[in-house]
């Protein structure tokens, strides 16, 4: 018996040893200029950036074998940095976890297969692409951020004055306080939930082919709104000013279309379907 | 001009030579990218009319732009993508004529959807509206799927179900759209949304793709 467990215990041992050894952590520095361009490719595993507090970019890497090792190359104000698989690597020995600190006014590329992507406190442009990935994006202002996923969920909060383009198959997208010029959404069939008050004289279009889409606005947004779903439902909580004209057919409970607040400072917002639910949501003071 | 106003400009003009397109690309990387990869694609398709099989000269030059842009990196063995091409043989390049094909519908699309005034709009003849989609249609939902799903069962297998059920997320998306577009010619949303189903199929593809990359 106690040599049985005296086995048990050198095998866990064993692993857990194996697992350190393998385990290995990197870091580098650059120095960039201003509005640096930093990107991150990383097959598998995940990449957090967030701000560095000075004109330097750090990059802290685990890595999670020696199958896989960081590659990285500065070519006068860009960095990148690459996860670069050895033969025999795998999706977990592949993989790779990175924190990277950079510039708030640097533009960065980040690309993922299966690891989450979170970039936070920015103002530089950020791009977000894997088709597995979750992305995570929150506090940026006045910048592009451009995000492609096949079926990896997608969070964006406190977007400020952004540029925001998110293309999806079947993920789940949920924006959260996010306004600027052009908020676009196109899905196949993930489902999109908006919760924010659309800004000011921006352009919000938000369609998902199969997916429904949930709008939970204040009464007091100002907007110019106009809802269709060739074969699904369309619902308004809201009150609008009905259009005397539409160019599309308005047909009784496929379609809405009418202003809400103050003309002068209304945002665009389409929403579409093909199948999905459409829901304009009121929200509550709980919101 | 923003991101929407650039890639629908190009519908006009292809070579991006506004000043208002070269202001726009010079603040943003990934339309920049877009249009890089346009014109490769142009330069590639060039290539592709002269032969049944693509020379090796089309493997490298888009080898060399995948280099350029970081994607891939020196081997010393043959390159992935030459590797892909002899893997499939003379189907090898079915797979960058699907996303040519894709993409050239995608075009024809945007020139429907964003045509150049309201008169030419309105003598958008329902003969026209449906001839190309529905060729393109035929085509995209074929043997072409089913070659990218081994390429990815090949390079990432545990995703491949995830492939397989958006890609037939999406070809049921771009039927139901053709349909629609179909009953209703004149219906410019619906050009729309059928132009956005294709480039979410391409951008499927890209992705399929990038996970053939090293």
């Amino acid at each position: 018996m106690a040599v049985k467990r005296t086995a048990k215990l050198v095998a866990i041992g064993v692993i857990v040893a194996g697992a350190l050894v393998a385990e290995s952590k990197k870091e580098l520095r650059f120095t960039v200029g201003p509005k640096a361009g930093v990107s991150v490719m990383n097959p598998y595993g995940s990449i957090w950036v967030r701000p560095s507090t000075n004109n330097t970019v750090v990059v802290n890497a685990v890595l999670h074998s020696d199958k896989v090792e960081v590659d990285n190359n500065q070519n006068g104000n860009r960095v990148d940095i690459q996860s670069h698989l050895l033969a025999g690597a795998d999706s977990d020995t592949g993989r790779v976890d990175y924190e990277v600190l950079i510039p708030a006014d640097a533009s960065i590329t980040l690309h993922s297969s299966t690891g989450s992507l979170r970039a936070e406190k920015l103002h530089g442009d950020v791009t977000l692409e894997g088709p597995g990935a979750e992305v995570n994006v929150r506090d940026v202002s006045d910048a592009h951020v451009h995000v492609k996923t096949m079926n990896g969920p997608v969070n964006l909060e406190n977007i400020q004055n952004g540029h925001v383009e998110v293309d999806s198959l079947s993920g789940e997208i949920t924006l959260k306080q996010v306004n600027g010029p052009l908020v676009q959404v196109v899905s196949t069939s993930g489902r999109i939930n908006y919760i924010g008050d659309f800004g000011n004289s921006g352009e919000y279009r938000l369609s998902s082919h199969s997916g429904d889409i949930e709008a939970t606005i204040p009464e007091w947004t100002s907007a110019d709104v106009s809802a269709r779903s060739t074969r699904g439902e369309v619902h308004d909580d809201i009150p609008l000013q009905p259009k005397t004209h539409t160019w599309f057919p308005m047909d009784k409970g496929r379609a809405f279309a009418g202003t809400m607040g103050r003309v002068a400072v209304s945002s665009t917002v389409v929403l579409r379907s093909f199948s999905g639910k459409i829901h304009l949501r009121k929200r509550s003071e709980k919101q | 001009m923003n991101c929407v106003e650039l890639q629908q400009s190009l519908a006009e003009v292809e070579d991006a030579s506004t000043w208002q397109q070269r202001a726009h690309l010079r603040t943003c990387p990934a339309c920049a990218a877009l249009v890089r990869e346009l014109d490769q694609i142009v330069a590639a398709a060039a290539e592709l009319q002269g032969a049944d099989e693509p020379s090796p000269r089309v493997w490298n030059s888009i080898e060399i732009a995948l280099r350029k842009e970081g994607l891939i990196r020196p081997q010393s063995r043959r390159s992935p993508l030459s590797s892909f091409g002899l893997r499939w043989g003379r189907a090898g390049w079915l797979l960058p004529a699907l996303a040519l094909l894709l993409l050239t519908v995608g075009l024809y699309l945007r020139q429907q959807f964003y045509p150049a005034g309201l008169p030419q709009e309105a003598s958008f003849s329902r003969q026209d509206s449906i001839s190309q989609p529905r060729v393109a249609v035929a085509n995209s939902g074929g043997l072409e799927d089913e070659d990218l799903m081994q390429e990815v069962a090949a390079n990432a297998p545990s995703m491949r179900p995830q492939y397989e059920e958006n890609l037939r997320r999406v070809n049921e998306s771009i039927r139901d759209l053709q349909s629609a577009a179909d009953e209703s010619p004149n219906d410019q949303e619906a050009r729309r949304a059928l132009m956005d189903a294709y480039q979410q199929k391409s951008m499927l593809f890209d992705m399929a793709m990038e996970q053939s990359l090293p």
